[in-house]
């Protein structure tokens, strides 16, 4: 007992309690540390390093002139312009839909987020299953639009519906909450000023939820640059993205080198447009500062 | 955002289009859910008749699926397992104590959760291979647990944040030990958030696709990939009642993680007040 009552108690000198809280931290961050070190940052790095070794060991760009020339280089275009596409369509819906939520009486907000956050939690797969079935010859979209059938699957309608429907719960979350961190007083302040609606929207509100629609926007791109759940189930062979052939080069071809400069590749490209959101997000606190909320 | 476009007009067209965008979010799975129950699980929508024939089909001799369902869900465990150790070590250290280069760690917490699955499954891929890994449950385990502990370890730090740290002080004031304090004090209220972080683990792990298709074998095949090959090379209609039970499974999760929440809301309160009546000082009681 007496030896627990030493211990709690705040006796101690404040340096040697520093020190031991120090000790203490560097004892609890080790798993985490040691283990992503092991089986995160040394794999990427061999990543990185087999896509710029030859067949025989030796120092080559080979693998980068490869990913980068022909079919390669429309796999790395399709890529771009498939999350593009994804990307605004994401961000157009869940500017709209968190709009929308950010309108409702609390119990309709709470249901309708419900909506956006369950099949967030479904399977992507199961979720793109659902869009096969129900865009298909006879399916329920074809059933209930006049005219049809219509192709919607199997060609990049069919993955640009199924990418954005995946995305689009991270858009709206995200949106939602620079929505309701928006200032209401600012906008009062404008229309008591004399500013119309358009005026208020444009002048005042946009630039607010400015950087947060593009944070979203570039998110959701991102997170399309690398997927290809989707686009494999439901596009065609034009629609390859880069993820899809690393998986075809390693599992079919066993082309590693290739594969790795293509992971290397796709790594930068997102490692760029996190930087972007970076930005981004630090002109939209010096923005936020200025406008003195 | 009220005092824009407030007309009735304005209104029922937002109301509207936002209506189409939830159905855009809700059908697949409400297609996924009736069709599994339709005796003609590829075509027409709604079905003409029902049946439960794609259930029974998931235990019929000679289907992958119990194989790749028991695979995910020892996976899955393992990778829990790992999660939880990890997050609750690194949250504490992270919230708990004086870390050295503490952004440093933080980024390197965040990194898988934003670098594409893809090249982290590559990497793992190029690790498990050379060592013969590949179709081991312990090796996805371990490739899963880059994902989920990152989620893991975020949860934990929320819930190490929202536990008042003068509870503990009471407690070792009143002569309690270190491991008296973690176990009576700090356990109980971290528990709510600890089975959050457990069954996103769970998910995590056992819907994860990219990781576990790079590190399977043929013999030893997770359900999501069993999932995808379905869709892929085979014609296979009982992957309808797999979806639905996935599909239900997230929704069981969700709403054990809300009842969770939900029981452990109170707990520091009801703590809170037993401190006030047995008259612990407390330093900042009107704040409480």
């Amino acid at each position: 007992m007496a030896a627990t009552l030493t211990a709690g108690a705040p006796a101690r000198p404040r340096k040697l309690l520093a020190s031991r809280r120090t000790r203490v931290g560097i004892l609890y961050a080790l798993p985490v540390v040691v283990y992503l070190l092991v089986l995160f940052v040394y794999p990427i790095f061999s990543t990185l390093l087999l896509s710029l070794k030859d067949a025989d060991g030796s120092f080559t760009l080979h693998w980068y002139a490869d990913a980068l020339t022909g079919v390669n280089l429309s796999v790395l275009f399709t890529t771009l312009r498939i999350s593009a596409e994804t990307a605004v369509l994401s961000l157009v819906f869940g500017f709209v839909l968190a709009q929308a939520i950010s309108r409702l009486k609390p119990v309709w907000a709470g249901l309708a987020m419900l909506v956006v956050v369950v099949p967030h939690f479904v399977s992507a797969l199961v979720r793109t299953y659902g869009w096969i079935i129900m865009l298909g010859d006879r399916g329920l979209v074809n059933e209930w639009l006049p005219g049809g059938p219509y192709q919607l699957l199997y060609n990049e309608l069919g993955v640009v519906i199924g990418t954005t429907s995946m995305m689009l719960p991270y858009t709206v979350l995200l949106l939602y909450g620079v929505m309701r961190g928006v200032d209401r007083r600012l906008l009062a302040a404008a229309a008591s000023m004399g500013a119309g609606r358009v005026t208020i929207f444009r002048r005042v509100y946009l630039p607010l939820v400015a950087p947060g629609l593009a944070s979203a926007g570039l998110l959701s791109f991102i997170l399309s640059l690398g997927y290809y759940i989707t686009p494999a189930l439901m596009g065609g062979p034009n629609q390859t993205m880069i993820a899809t052939l690393i998986n075809q080069q390693v599992t079919k071809e066993n082309q590693w080198n290739g594969a790795a400069a293509q992971g290397v590749i796709l790594l930068v490209l997102t490692l760029a447009g996190l930087l972007l959101v970076k930005v981004v997000s630090s002109l939209g606190a010096s923005r936020r500062r200025r406008n003195g909320s | 955002m009220m005092e824009l476009r407030k007309t009735l007009t304005g209104k029922i067209a937002l109301t509207a289009v936002a209506t189409v965008i939830l159905l855009f979010l809700a059908l697949p799975i409400v297609v996924i859910l009736v069709t599994s129950f339709s005796n003609n699980a590829f075509a027409s929508f709604p079905p003409d008749t029902w049946t439960l024939n794609w259930y029974k089909a998931l235990f019929a001799d000679g289907s992958k699926w119990p194989a790749a369902l028991s695979l995910s869900a020892l996976v899955a465990a393992l990778s829990t397992v790992f999660s939880l150790i990890i997050g609750v070590t690194a949250a504490t250290a992270l919230v708990r104590s004086e870390l050295p280069l503490r952004s440093a760690v933080f980024a390197l917490v965040l990194g898988p959760l934003l670098i594409p699955q893809i090249v982290t499954a590559l990497g793992l891929f190029l690790l498990f291979e050379p060592a013969a890994m590949l179709g081991s449950p312990i090796a996805i385990a371990l490739g899963h647990t880059v994902l989920a502990s990152p989620i893991a370890v975020l949860i934990l730090i929320a819930t190490l944040r929202g536990i008042d740290e003068r509870l503990e002080d009471a407690a070792a004031s009143m002569g309690a030990g270190r491991l008296t304090i973690a176990r009576r004090i700090t356990f109980p209220l971290a528990a709510p958030g600890m089975i959050a972080a457990a069954i996103f683990s769970f998910i995590t792990s056992f819907d994860e696709f990219y990781i576990s298709q790079f590190l399977s074998s043929v013999d030893t095949v997770t359900l999501p990939v069993q999932v995808y090959n379905s869709l892929t090379f085979e014609i296979d209609p009982s992957v309808t009642a797999v979806s639905a039970i996935l599909i239900a499974f997230a929704i069981l999760a969700l709403g054990l993680v809300a009842l969770v929440r939900w029981l452990g809301s109170g707990r520091q309160e009801s703590l809170l007040s037993v401190e006030n009546t047995v008259g612990v000082a407390n330093p900042a009681g009107d704040a409480v």
